[in-house]
């Protein structure tokens, strides 16, 4: 019987976390994920959860401590947002390399300068390139059921690839939803104990991590590549299982909303979406042929599942709420993958991106009303009036 | 769906992750032999050396093998660095150049 | 965090050149220079500590050169880490098991854990780590081998470098004839004050082997974090011939330049009294890295050198004047 509570997303992944049975946290706070440690360092000391909690000497330490322990055997769970993100940058690329299935809450957070507490999704997206797993959650349950599945995918042992469990700083981590949580017997059904793979034991000695030499290095990268792509179909078969388990069935990669016979659609990620529904069901209320097309894995990127989504529509507005200056087409981040994932569709919808809710602010009913707008004459006229808008500056 | 692997041909695999097996003890490291290093080749005087083990703690190549009744150099890895010569308490190590030995890889067989 | 302790291996004395275990666990073939100090550390700090440990190798020569390429000379477990976090690195291993073995997902003995950090990774760029790891009391043994330089990238300066000597970041010239400027920090001191739980710290020397590896015995015995300051000299960097490592290791002793002491229960203790220091113009003048130093720099390093060994309460002359 699982039991309904009103959670936020950092106390959902402090649930989820404890019902996983981690050995090893690494705690250091920056707003706005320090939630998640707070609720875990309680539990630890009630001896709800048997967990080694440890005060990291900062981000960057966070993840060495997390990495090592991972590779000592241990399921391991950290968390950060922000600068705290990327101060911990040099250590993605080794944890996945190592293939160390590290869990990593990122409640996402503005990047400085200045201080800016409210959410941007730019902190772990610019950490995309390192070889983790990444995908958003848009409500306190999609954060708890992540939290499961992400240490599911990761610890496959056709994976062992770490993740990146974000969500949107204080939309997802502070605001309370309803959350299902299941009964432990139903959560050891879904994840068994990590099995670790060589890991750190004087029983059985391995070296990890010797230098190499270049010529070593292509084989290493493209077995790599070779580990994240093989997440793919794992990510099919775990989300059907978690669905047979605990009810909720999710797509894999991409979610439809109201498509069906759809012009065009708004293209997002993460707690956003929340508001675009409903904007969507308004605007079909007036007769728009409007539809939202939500993606739940940024990596790996499902390439093939967006081409087959997005190619039906006459025009997508990719949501971008995230910055990277100087990028192709001078918007967001998932604009040019977007564009590459229908390169080579046969049908290509025209692509305009909405830079929206930067700096943490919301993406409002009105907002959605606006992109809809010029997304409409779009579709209609088949001509870009201009490859991106920024919210807020727009006439 | 298409298929995003790579293909890699069995001879070019390398251990998954980077994880190499690790040595036994007492054993070598056969992926890094240094002999061919050496420009001074050390030799033990049998008669002088009193297997007090001085040579031997301080090689750090652990190229300097001791038994029952003698002390030996390991010429497949010692680099020449001459410090157990510099420490032998009775002088029973000489350093000689590598190239007058026999053992070269690369000697004159005949005149002309 | 109190914890139910298994036990871990205990490891007794040494008492002589004959007793030491004649099992070698870093085997021959590594890459590093002939003659290499931290080598030689290596394979000392192995030996003692023997084949339940887990070795740390922080980026530096005892990474590059020891493992290069694709192997490892270590018959015990080993993992890379940054530069930046052998004190991490060694507090996740540390913790890992912990939580493994009183949850029973492991049965085994709790190993040593023995981070082996250039003392670049140590007192410089992976000092922040060192000290959270000490602050934790993670039960694991953190060595920072000192040969002076970041010496893989090809000699340069760092925190734990002498004044006056020749790197590549510090060179003599006409705007700068020292060289170095900078006097270097006493980092075992720094642990020392800073770390109250730390119950032991100790310096040594690879030339004095049997102090070594009985400290290391010593450092794994206890519980909780301990740290050693391992003096290994460099015939590359300092400017050498490379069958001099150990009569340089022993002058450093003898003018202190290097002394040999440990920290327990509270307490400083030498551990080898030198009834009268040499003048360290006999140590500066072995290596090429001080080539370049007048009398009056000398004269300044000597002074150094007295005024640090009167803080470990070791009687010196009142003050040095340049020769």
């Amino acid at each position: 019987m699982q039991a309904k509570k009103f959670l936020t997303g950092l106390s959902a992944a402090a649930m989820a976390v404890k019902m996983a049975d981690v050995d090893v946290i690494t705690s250091f706070p920056i707003r706005p994920y320090t939630g998640v440690m707070m609720v875990l360092s309680q539990m630890v000391a009630n001896g709800e959860l048997d967990a080694e909690f440890i005060h990291a000497d900062g981000e960057h330490a966070q993840l060495s401590i997390a990495g090592a322990a991972s590779a000592a055997g241990s399921r391991t769970f950290t968390g950060s947002s922000g600068v705290g993100v990327t101060f911990a940058m040099e250590n993605y690329s080794p944890i996945s390399g190592g293939r160390y299935p590290v869990q990593m809450l990122i409640a996402d957070r503005t990047l400085d300068p200045p201080g800016d507490f409210g959410s941007e999704h730019t902190d772990a997206l610019g950490c995309r390139d390192q070889g983790w797993l990444m995908g958003w959650a848009e409500t306190p349950q999609e954060v708890f059921d992540n939290t499961l599945m992400f240490y599911r995918i990761g610890e496959d042992p056709r994976v062992r690839l770490p993740q990146f469990n974000c969500h949107d700083g204080y939309f997802v981590s502070h605001i309370p939803g309803e959350v299902q949580i299941p009964e432990q017997s139903q959560v050891d059904e879904f994840l068994p104990p990590y099995k670790p793979v060589n890991p750190l034991d004087p029983q059985n000695p391995v070296g990890h991590g010797p230098q190499i030499y270049s010529d070593q290095g292509p084989a290493l990268e493209a077995m790599r590549a070779n580990a994240m792509m093989a997440s793919m179909p794992v990510i099919e078969e775990v989300v059907d299982d978690f669905g047979r388990i605990f009810g909720r069935k999710y797509p894999p990669f991409v979610e439809e909303y109201m498509t069906e016979d759809a012009d065009f659609v708004f293209f997002i990620s993460g707690a956003h979406a929340h508001t675009a529904r409903y904007a969507v069901r308004h605007l079909r209320e007036k007769g728009a042929k409007v539809g939202l097309v939500k993606i739940r894995f940024i990596r790996p990127w499902p390439t093939d599942d967006i081409a087959e989504s997005l190619s039906k529509f006459n025009a997508v507005g990719v949501v971008e709420t995230n910055t990277s200056f100087g990028i192709a087409r001078g918007g967001g981040i998932l604009g040019p993958e977007v564009c590459a994932s229908l390169y080579d569709a046969p049908q290509r919808p025209l692509i305009a991106s909405f830079m929206a809710g930067l700096g943490g602010e919301a993406i409002t009913l009105d907002d959605f009303y606006f992109m809809a707008k010029k997304l409409s004459n779009i579709a209609e006229s088949g001509r870009l009036e201009k490859a991106v808008y920024w919210m807020g500056f727009e006439e | 769906m298409r298929d995003y692997t790579v293909k890699i041909p069995k001879e070019k695999l390398l251990p998954e992750a980077g994880i190499v097996k690790s040595p036994l003890p007492n054993s070598e490291q056969p992926d890094m032999i240094t002999g061919g290093w050496r420009i001074l080749r050390p030799v033990i005087d049998k008669e002088k050396c009193t297997m007090c083990k001085t040579c031997w703690i301080f090689c750090p190549d652990g190229s300097i093998e001791i038994t029952e009744n003698e002390v030996r150099v390991n010429l497949k890895y010692c680099k020449g660095c001459g410090i157990c010569a510099n420490v032998c308490p009775v002088g029973a190590i000489d350093r000689v150049p590598e190239l007058d030995f026999d053992d070269v890889p690369v000697r004159l067989e005949k005149l002309f | 965090m109190e914890t139910q302790r298994v036990e871990k291996i205990r490891l007794d004395p040494i008492k002589n050149l004959l007793k030491v275990p004649v099992d070698e666990y870093y085997v021959p073939g590594h890459r590093t220079c002939a003659g290499c100090g931290p080598a030689l550390n290596y394979r000392l700090v192995a030996k003692a500590a023997g084949k339940d440990t887990i070795f740390v190798g922080p980026t530096g020569c005892m990474y590059v050169a020891n493992t290069s390429y694709l192997c490892v000379p270590w018959a015990v477990p080993w993992i890379h880490a940054q530069i930046t976090n052998g004190g991490g690195v060694g507090s996740g291993i540390a913790a890992a098991y912990e939580a493994r073995i009183r949850k029973g997902k492991y049965k085994g003995k709790f190993p040593n854990v023995i981070v082996m950090a250039g003392e670049g990774g140590a007192s410089d760029v992976g000092l922040q780590s060192l000290s959270g790891a000490m602050y934790r009391n993670h039960d694991f043994l953190y060595i920072c081998y000192d040969n002076e330089s970041y010496a893989n990238t090809g000699i340069q300066t760092s925190p734990m470098t002498p004044y006056g000597a020749r790197t590549t970041f510090t060179p003599p010239g006409p705007a700068v004839p020292e060289g170095k400027k900078l006097w270097p920090k006493d980092l075992a001191r720094m642990i020392v004050c800073g770390h109250p739980s730390v119950q032991y710290v100790a310096t040594a020397s690879i030339g004095y082997p049997i102090d070594l590896m009985n400290k290391v015995r010593k450092a794994l015995n206890r519980e909780g974090a301990a740290f050693m300051h391992i003096h290994a000299p460099c015939p590359k960097g300092w400017g050498f011939p490379t069958d001099r490592t150990i009569e340089i290791a022993k002058l450093a002793i003898e003018t202190g330049m290097w002394t040999l002491w440990e920290y327990e229960n509270r307490e400083y203790k030498i551990n080898k009294e030198t009834k009268k220091y040499k003048p360290v113009s006999q140590y500066l003048e072995t290596q090429d890295r001080f080539s370049h130093l007048t009398a009056e720099h000398k004269a300044k390093i000597q002074n150094f050198v007295y005024q640090k060994l009167a803080t470990l309460g070791i009687k010196v002359p009142a003050k040095a004047v340049a020769a």
